[in-house]
């Protein structure tokens, strides 16, 4: 996993935190109210013309990846295998509606992971949190999040460690899978012990730093919300209740 | 929340993922990605095991896409019948587990089927909708195809995860467990 | 008045039978520091999380008995305590904040939990870095820290807030010997300016000089109490204690190969010692 970079270039960076969170969140929700079928995939079109703006285009290449086996399925199961009328397309027999189907929710599945992915790389967790205390959010969720953003790395590491360590002393975790099934406990079980081992003395050092303390949180270095920035979030909500009502009123389910 | 929830809770959420590599690098087919969970709720109670859930949700999507959240219900389903089997015993040997696991198995998997076909148009990660497109190709229409996939695919994998979070929760030296007075009833105690 | 005070203490943790601490009655005052001394289980670490208020409130248990820190009861819920304990233990890599980018940023946190103005971060953040040496890793991710790096990144994350009591727990384990003589130097310095300094360690050389007093605890009771020059001297410390420094332990062990009265106790405690007496 790679982590989430504080260094991207333009304007993923100088955006203010919540400008784009709400941008992902913008794309998610618009995903599912765009008029099919084609809305879609403009949407995911365009997403990937403003990753790459903002400096993030990465993530289009990543989104491709982590696409690539749900547009494979969608085409399996809804294109080849859907029902009714079919058409032909050289040598394989298409359903119509299912491949129409398959497209729409393959442009849902690219926008939205896009976006979200795109977020993921613009994301600075020090930014974040510096940004939601001074908007005087409760600190404990944020906390929670960015605290596993930090662990998780470290966690991994050990998970490979106990792996290697658990090799060298003479785990077989190659084979049939109920030999590869049985390795599962040697190897999760040090890490879940000295997971829960480090708990008593971390949550005493966090209890001695105030961390329960509740109350204002004050905020090291917030980044300026801009009135770029705030226009762009009014807009996006702007957008998104227009094509909700859109979607309710007129446009095709 | 407590400065113990606020250690516990990142741990656990890591280590839902750290497992689900594990397993991953084992190439078994199940995911075993809500051990973390589980062990929360046996341990510190409702909340805590939906809050660590939900992060757990929320940390996926964020790496992978928002449209996973989806699912956030399922962790909610999970910490609920996590903690109910709890204040059961239902961690006290293996067999309580396997049984508490494959109730909630069967109770996520068919909350995971109503999303997955709902949002997903039935598709969703490699493992479940591999088995999903074997099922219609052998003639199974799609919705039922997505359910018992979904369900095959759960029990499995919430058996085995309450077996592990059992074995994990009967091997914590006294004084530590001591400390969750929740998990004493979970073992039996 | 002392300013923090142990009244009849006894203290059992959870799903235990035994007394961790037993019937404990002791006095520490400002501008002291005072040594916790004993073997392992002996109650040190104990004690110092009944005073921090950790024990039975966060680790669960009994405690029978009164504590008092301050003026105040430090079971007791809210923030009273806050920003008036220094509290470090010998893994420093636990008591990290988990969210900090920078070790600036891990010295700025506790502060900014407490809502403090953001000036007054600033000036008591460069403060603490300046005092323990490590403004050149302000702004250093924690997690490329040495072990050194990351216990005084640590200790200077409790010196931001300038504490009247600290209670700490092997403090300079992860140093290196010029990395402890300073840490200790620095809580000599924060002891004369009127802290009141609680140490447990088993760093029996270099604080039988820092300290100005030792209490031996030794299974749950303190059996040994008073100046480091006179308790580590003499034979009781052996008897009932986890034993001296080595220069003590060098003269007694070599006092029972050869009888003579320059390594019969009181032994001397520090080489200076042993050179006086030995020219």
């Amino acid at each position: 996993m790679t982590a989430p970079g504080p260094a991207s270039p333009g304007l993923a960076r100088r955006a203010h935190p919540l400008t784009g969170l709400s941008t992902a969140i913008a794309v998610t929700v618009l995903a599912f109210l765009v008029p099919p079928p084609w809305g879609p995939l403009l949407l995911y079109g365009a997403s990937g013309v403003l990753v790459a703006i903002c400096g993030v285009g990465r993530a289009i290449r990543q989104g491709v990846i982590v696409c690539l086996p749900l547009w494979v399925f969608l085409f399996l199961l809804h294109g080849l295998m859907g029902g009714g009328p079919t058409r032909s397309l050289g040598p394989l027999t298409l359903s119509a509606d299912g491949t129409i189907a398959a497209l729409v929710q393959a442009g849902r599945f690219g926008a939205i992971i896009t976006a979200s992915l795109g977020f993921y790389h613009a994301f600075d967790p020090s930014r974040f949190l510096n940004a939601v205390a001074a908007r005087g959010w409760p600190m404990h969720v944020s906390y929670l999040f960015v605290a596993t953003l930090h662990a998780l790395p470290a966690f991994l590491d050990r998970a490979g460690a106990s792996i290697e360590a658990q090799r060298t002393r003479g785990l077989r975790y190659r084979g049939g899978a109920w030999a590869r099934a049985r390795a599962v406990v040697p190897l999760a079980l040090p890490l879940i012990l000295g997971a829960l081992a480090e708990v008593d003395e971390r949550a005493h050092a966090l209890e001695m730093r105030a961390v329960a303390v509740g109350g204002k949180r004050t905020p090291l270095d917030p980044p300026a919300d801009t009135l770029a920035d705030r226009t762009i979030r009014w807009s996006l909500l702007l957008l998104v209740l227009l094509a909700l009502v859109g979607r309710l009123t007129s446009w095709p389910m | 929340m407590s400065s113990r929830l606020l250690a516990l809770i990142p741990l656990a959420v890591a280590i839902n993922v750290a497992i689900g590599r594990i397993v991953a690098e084992l190439s078994l087919p199940v995911y075993l990605d809500a051990v973390g969970t589980i062990l929360v709720s046996a341990l510190a109670g409702l909340g805590a095991g939906i809050a660590t859930g939900l992060i757990s949700q929320v940390f996926a999507a964020f790496v992978s896409g928002y449209v996973w959240l989806a699912f956030a219900p399922i962790q909610v389903l999970i910490a609920l019948l996590a903690y109910f089997a709890a204040r059961q015993g239902g961690f006290r040997n293996f067999g309580a587990s396997i049984v508490w696991g494959c109730l909630l198995g069967v109770a996520g998997g068919a909350l995971s089927a109503f999303i997955s076909y709902l949002a997903f148009k039935g598709v969703t990660a490699g493992g479940v909708t591999f088995l999903t497109t074997v099922l219609v190709g052998a003639g199974i229409d799609l919705p039922w195809a997505v359910a018992l996939s979904s369900l095959v695919t759960d029990v499995i994998d919430k058996a085995l995860t309450f077996a592990l979070v059992g074995v994990a929760l009967r091997s914590l030296p006294v004084r530590m467990i001591s400390r969750y007075p929740l998990a004493l009833r979970a073992l039996g105690r | 008045m002392a300013d923090v005070t142990f009244d009849g203490v006894s203290f059992r943790y959870a799903a235990s039978t035994i007394d961790v601490l037993d019937g404990v009655s002791l006095e520490f005052r400002a501008g002291e520091i005072t040594w916790l001394f004993g073997p392992l289980g002996a109650g040190c670490t104990t004690l110092l999380l009944v005073a921090a208020g950790l024990a039975p409130r966060h680790t669960g248990g009994t405690l029978v008995g009164a504590v008092s820190l301050l003026g105040r009861d430090p079971q007791a819920t809210g923030s009273a305590r806050f920003g008036q304990i220094g509290f470090v233990t010998a893994t420093p890599e636990l008591q990290l904040s988990g969210i900090a980018a920078t070790v600036w940023e891990e010295v700025a946190f506790t502060p900014a939990n407490l809502g403090w103005p953001i000036e007054r971060i600033r000036s008591a953040a460069d403060r603490a870095l300046r005092l323990l040496g490590i403004e050149h890793l302000a702004h250093r991710s924690p997690r490329t820290l040495s072990g050194g790096e990351l216990q005084r990144t640590v200790i200077a994350s409790m010196a931001v807030l300038q504490p009247k009591v600290w209670l700490l727990d092997e403090p300079a384990s992860s140093l290196d010997q010029s990395g402890r003589i300073r840490t200790y130097e620095l809580f000599r310095a924060e002891a004369d300016a009127g802290a009141i300094v609680i140490l447990a360690s088993e760093d029996a050389d270099a604080l039988s000089t820092v300290a100005d007093r030792v209490i031996v605890l030794n299974d749950g009771r303190p059996v040994l109490d008073g100046a480091p020059g006179v308790v580590l001297a003499g034979d009781a410390i052996w008897d009932r204690g986890p034993g001296s420094t080595s220069i003590a332990g060098l003269a007694r062990a070599a006092g029972r190969l050869v009888e003579s009265p320059l390594l019969a106790a009181p032994y001397p405690v520090t080489v200076a010692e042993g050179l006086v007496r030995w020219r």
